[in-house]
């Protein structure tokens, strides 16, 4: 009862997240400057994360859920590195 | 029970796939860096956090599962990743985008010009 719910649901929740990365994926690729192809990038990688939790339910598998915490991590080191190397020029400890 | 965190569940991931594509769509088409990170924290909080909050609700409700309270527990712990290094790393591109000035910027009022020019 609940697994064909979750399946009907499926079917309107995939196009709009595969949308929503095509849309972001032309932001990075034609973005005008360095912080806003980085900006789509961040945007990118927390979309996967989300996509990858509810993957997770869909094909009942634990593994896809540790890799979105990784996914999420690494957008932040991203960020973080990209802005000192940008407001200093340099990236260091 | 089970049937109510299910719904409540699915509602928030309907709610966090519409944002998504808003954010999305900002982000396309708003025309300037510091105008764009609005529509990224519309993709961000709105697109990531609240889905996968709803996840983890979904996956507590969810009899089908094996395996649900790790899928929960995780998915929990990403969404609060999420909401505390989404927001710190947009202030770090901001300020490095503005320091660096990288983005071409031209307000209609400007305080800080104005106080720094009278002194």
């Amino acid at each position: 009862m609940l697994e064909s719910t979750f399946m009907t649901l499926m079917k309107f929740i995939i196009p709009l997240y595969i949308a929503a990365f095509v849309i972001y994926a032309v932001r990075a690729f034609k973005g005008p400057s360095i912080p806003d192809v980085i900006l789509a990038v961040d945007c990118m990688s927390f979309d996967i994360a989300a996509f990858m939790a509810i993957l997770a339910v869909y094909f009942k598998s634990t593994f896809l859920v540790s890799g979105a915490i990784t996914l999420a991590l690494w957008a932040y080191l991203l960020d973080i590195y990209v802005a000192k190397h940008l407001a200093r020029g340099e990236v260091g400890a | 029970m089970s049937e109510i965190l299910f719904y409540l569940g699915a509602v928030m991931i309907i709610i966090g796939g519409i944002c998504d594509l808003f954010g999305a769509i900002g982000l396309l088409r708003f025309p300037n860096f510091y105008v764009r990170l609005h529509a990224a924290t519309v993709g961000t909080i709105g697109g990531a956090v609240v889905p996968l909050f709803g996840v983890a609700l979904l996956a507590l409700g969810a009899d089908f599962l094996p395996h649900r309270y790790a899928i929960a527990g995780a998915s929990f712990i990403t969404g609060i990743i999420v909401l505390l290094a989404a927001p710190a790393g947009a202030t770090a591109l901001a300020y490095a985008a503005h320091k660096a000035k990288l983005v071409e910027w031209k307000p209609k009022v400007d305080h800080l010009a104005e106080v720094r020019g009278n002194d």
